[in-house]
């Protein structure tokens, strides 16, 4: 047999061996995955609210700087009590993923930084960190982390982004558009 | 002897990192704390000794050997990326915290030149047994060495040795102590190459000492 065929007939067989092979420990770990994720988020979110008194709903934003907008029905007077967006801004290392918190009063209960590639020692200082922002229509008081300018502006624009779509999600845009 | 020699050499003698000087691009990219070091150390650990057995296991069987030699660095790309995808979904799935801080240097383990390099100059030529004692010997130097890397980077840069998660030394006190901050560059990609190539003419001095000492003393004795 043809020597090139033969070599490529050994790169098939292997490809396959390792394609089943992955397939077969991809069958036994996703679940496991997805419900980590799934947990996870719901764990974020939980941080802001106590899920025992709402429901939760997911929207997918597919437009701009905005992933998803978790809508917070309150279980007892079925209004919309908060918004939790989970929202990316490009910093300097690479997107800074956010979740930020909103009541019905424009009011911000909480932001979370969930991911970030910023430098350790100044933009990564952004995990915990307190912006000064309590109400997402005003941003005048936003503080700066100091030294890390890019970053702190990756911030600030996840708190504008949101800014811009507050007032029109919370009269009802959100269900228009879905 | 043979065989304790085959697991040691990979601690000073052939250290991957420090004497072979393969497998840089992630051993500068994950040293900015030890705690990811670590983690990385870890993987390599898995992943050569599972790919060292593996492919001196094909290599060892004549008829194979013969098929899979003039194709034998695709394959051990494919064999090592299979382990590496692996290794990465069962991090994913039950070690989620240390699969976060490694985030994208998991699937960075297959283009680690240490493994394609023993599977290539070690594994296709041994035993299986010697193989995985070789593997092992060299992931814990390489281990070992991205640790010494990680804990000049991360006092030198933060201050802090982070050993695992919460638990760690916190040494701020001593730049207090002398007035003056963390010298932050160390943690940025230009101090990974500064403290790799500080730490290598250390190593390399104390080496060149050592052999000056050892030619010394055998001067005298055969005088």
């Amino acid at each position: 047999m043809n020597s090139g065929l033969k070599s490529g007939l050994v790169l098939l067989i292997l490809g396959i061996i390792s394609g089943t092979l992955l397939a077969v420990v991809n069958y036994f770990t996703a679940p496991i995955i997805d419900e980590l994720e799934l947990q996870e988020k719901n764990a974020a979110i939980a941080e802001f609210y106590d899920l025992t008194n709402y429901n939760l709903t997911e929207v997918a934003v597919a437009e701009g700087n905005v992933e998803t907008v978790y809508v917070l029905t309150n279980k007892t007077t079925d209004a919309i009590d908060g918004l939790v967006y989970l929202v990316t801004a490009s910093g300097y290392g690479g997107d800074v993923k956010m979740m930020i918190a909103v009541n019905s009063d424009y009011t911000v209960q909480g932001y979370k930084v969930v991911s970030h590639s910023e430098s350790p020692g100044y933009g990564a200082e952004i995990v915990g960190n307190d912006f000064n922002v309590s109400d997402i229509t005003d941003l005048s008081g936003f503080d700066a982390v100091a030294g890390s300018t890019y970053t702190s502006n990756a911030i600030l624009a996840c708190f504008q982004y949101v800014e811009d779509r507050i007032v029109g999600d919370f009269g009802g845009a959100l269900n228009e558009s879905n | 002897m043979n065989r304790i020699d085959n697991l040691t050499k990979g601690f000073i003698k052939e250290n991957p990192l420090f004497v072979s000087v393969l497998g840089m691009c992630p051993s500068l990219a994950v040293t900015t704390s030890l705690e990811n070091a670590l983690g990385m150390g870890i993987g390599v650990f898995f992943v050569l000794t599972l790919s060292n057995f593996i492919v001196s296991l094909v290599m060892s069987n004549k008829t194979l050997a013969d098929l899979v030699r003039p194709v034998r660095i695709p394959v051990y790309i494919v064999i090592i990326a299979t382990l590496v995808t692996v290794v990465e979904m069962l991090m994913h799935a039950f070690l989620i915290d240390l699969y976060k801080s490694l985030g994208v240097f998991i699937p960075l383990i297959v283009v680690n030149c240490i493994i394609l390099g023993r599977a290539e100059a070690f594994a296709s030529e041994n035993k299986p047994l010697d193989s995985v004692l070789d593997g092992i010997g060299m992931a814990l130097g390489f281990t070992g060495a991205i640790a010494l890397i990680s804990i000049f980077r991360e006092f030198l840069g933060a201050g802090t040795i982070t050993v695992w998660g919460d638990f760690g030394l916190n040494l701020t006190f001593i730049f207090n102590f002398l007035h003056m901050e963390p010298i932050g560059l160390f943690i940025q990609p230009v101090g990974a190459f500064l403290s790799f190539g500080l730490i290598l003419a250390t190593l390399t001095a104390i080496g060149n000492k050592n052999k000056e000492r050892i030619a010394a003393r055998e001067a005298t004795v055969n005088g």
